[in-house]
């Protein structure tokens, strides 16, 4: 079944071979470099998104791409929506703020540290939740601006749904994963 | 050469950027069509004061001043449904500086509007959908200017591309009255 390839593979020689994985080495890094570059100049850890679940319906479904930014020096409005990771909990949420509270000068707040001028405390909620999300914060009372990974800039329906069907069936990942190394190696240009 | 592979490969590559370039020009061009043709949307809200009675808000064991609202409010933004408009997330939102100098921002109302054919908003004698309560318990009524200002905001979702925000009309210097009793 694989004799022509075979046959291929042995006429190339084992310098081609070298230089097929080294395309698919740099393929992979740059691709890698340009996640992180994108991370480094919008200032989030993960500047792209999949909505995974349904709470913010109908405004953004399963499967739903977001881009994320998250600059240092802007407070989080209310009626943003944020993508945001509490300490133990491992899916990230994409949910709206829907109160804010700006620190003026310091203040002790039941429960939280002393607070310092410029700090915010955040309250958010699913479009599609009928209650707040104090439920969802582990033990906190508020978010605050270290829980934040970004602030929903931009919006682009359906393509996010290859992560999910890789997520739902591993298999999917893997065999493509093989398939395009495969490729990678045999391909002859 | 011209196997299979080759051929899937170049019309893949073909048909994923001609998308890229369509999701991109969709996005300038609705971006270009609102800088040209702002939309025009007013609005106007009216109450009277925000009433603060002691009570239990949920979760809470205890009782606390919580505020209550009681509002009409008209607003037309019907102009703001273009052919890149999936739906609006309506807020009001009261704004206000208590005693401790705490800026606060608190969503008491909201509503999403996904037809041009429901953007009119014509709300009478609504209350509050979400508890209004001070960060830190009491304090309502004490604040620097003793008053709060409610503002009609909204979220422009697009089918594609740039999420957008504005406000459509704003109410300054709603008073604090604090009751004892409900």
């Amino acid at each position: 079944m694989f004799t022509e390839e075979l046959k291929t593979f042995r006429r190339l020689g084992f310098r081609h071979v070298l230089l097929q994985v080294l395309n698919f080495a740099s393929v992979i890094a740059s691709g890698l470099m340009i996640w992180k570059g994108l991370g480094l100049v919008t200032n989030t850890e993960s500047p792209i998104v999949v909505v995974l679940s349904g709470s913010m319906e109908p405004a953004f479904y399963r499967g739903d791409l977001l881009f994320l930014t998250n600059p240092p020096h802007e407070r989080y409005h209310t009626g943003d929506i944020t993508v945001y990771r509490i300490p133990g909990a491992d899916i990230p949420i994409v949910h709206r703020v829907m109160e804010t509270h700006d620190v003026s000068s310091p203040i002790k707040i039941s429960g939280l540290a002393l607070k310092q001028p410029g700090e915010q405390l955040l309250l958010t909620k699913g479009d599609n939740n009928h209650i707040d999300d104090i439920d969802l914060y582990q033990g906190l009372d508020w978010l605050e601006r270290k829980h934040i990974v970004g602030k929903v800039r931009g919006f682009l329906p359906y393509v996010g749904y290859v992560t999910i069907a890789m997520n739902d069936f591993p298999q999917l990942k893997y065999a493509l994963l093989g398939v395009l190394g495969l490729l990678a190696l045999i391909q002859r240009e | 050469m011209h196997s299979l592979f080759t051929r899937i490969n170049n019309v893949s590559a073909l048909l994923s950027s001609c998308v890229m370039s369509l999701v991109i020009a969709i996005t300038l061009a609705s971006l270009l069509q609102e800088a040209i043709f702002p939309p025009q949307v007013d609005g106007q809200i009216s109450m009277r004061a925000t009433m603060v009675y002691q009570a239990k808000a949920y979760r809470q064991k205890r009782k606390q001043e919580m505020g209550f609202l009681n509002f009409n409010m008209t607003a037309d933004l019907s102009p703001l449904f273009t052919w890149n408009t999936k739906q609006l997330f309506v807020s009001l939102e009261a704004e206000y500086e208590n005693i401790k100098g705490v800026n606060n921002t608190i969503v008491l109302w909201d509503r999403i509007v996904r037809r041009p054919e429901d953007a009119k908003v014509n709300v009478v004698g609504a209350r509050n959908k979400y508890a209004f309560k001070e960060v830190g318990g009491k304090g309502f009524g004490k604040g620097v200017a003793g008053n709060a200002s409610y503002a009609l905001k909204y979220n422009l979702m697009p089918y594609m591309g740039v999420l957008r925000y504005g406000e459509v009309t704003r109410l300054s210097n709603v008073p604090f009255e604090v009751r004892e009793e409900l």
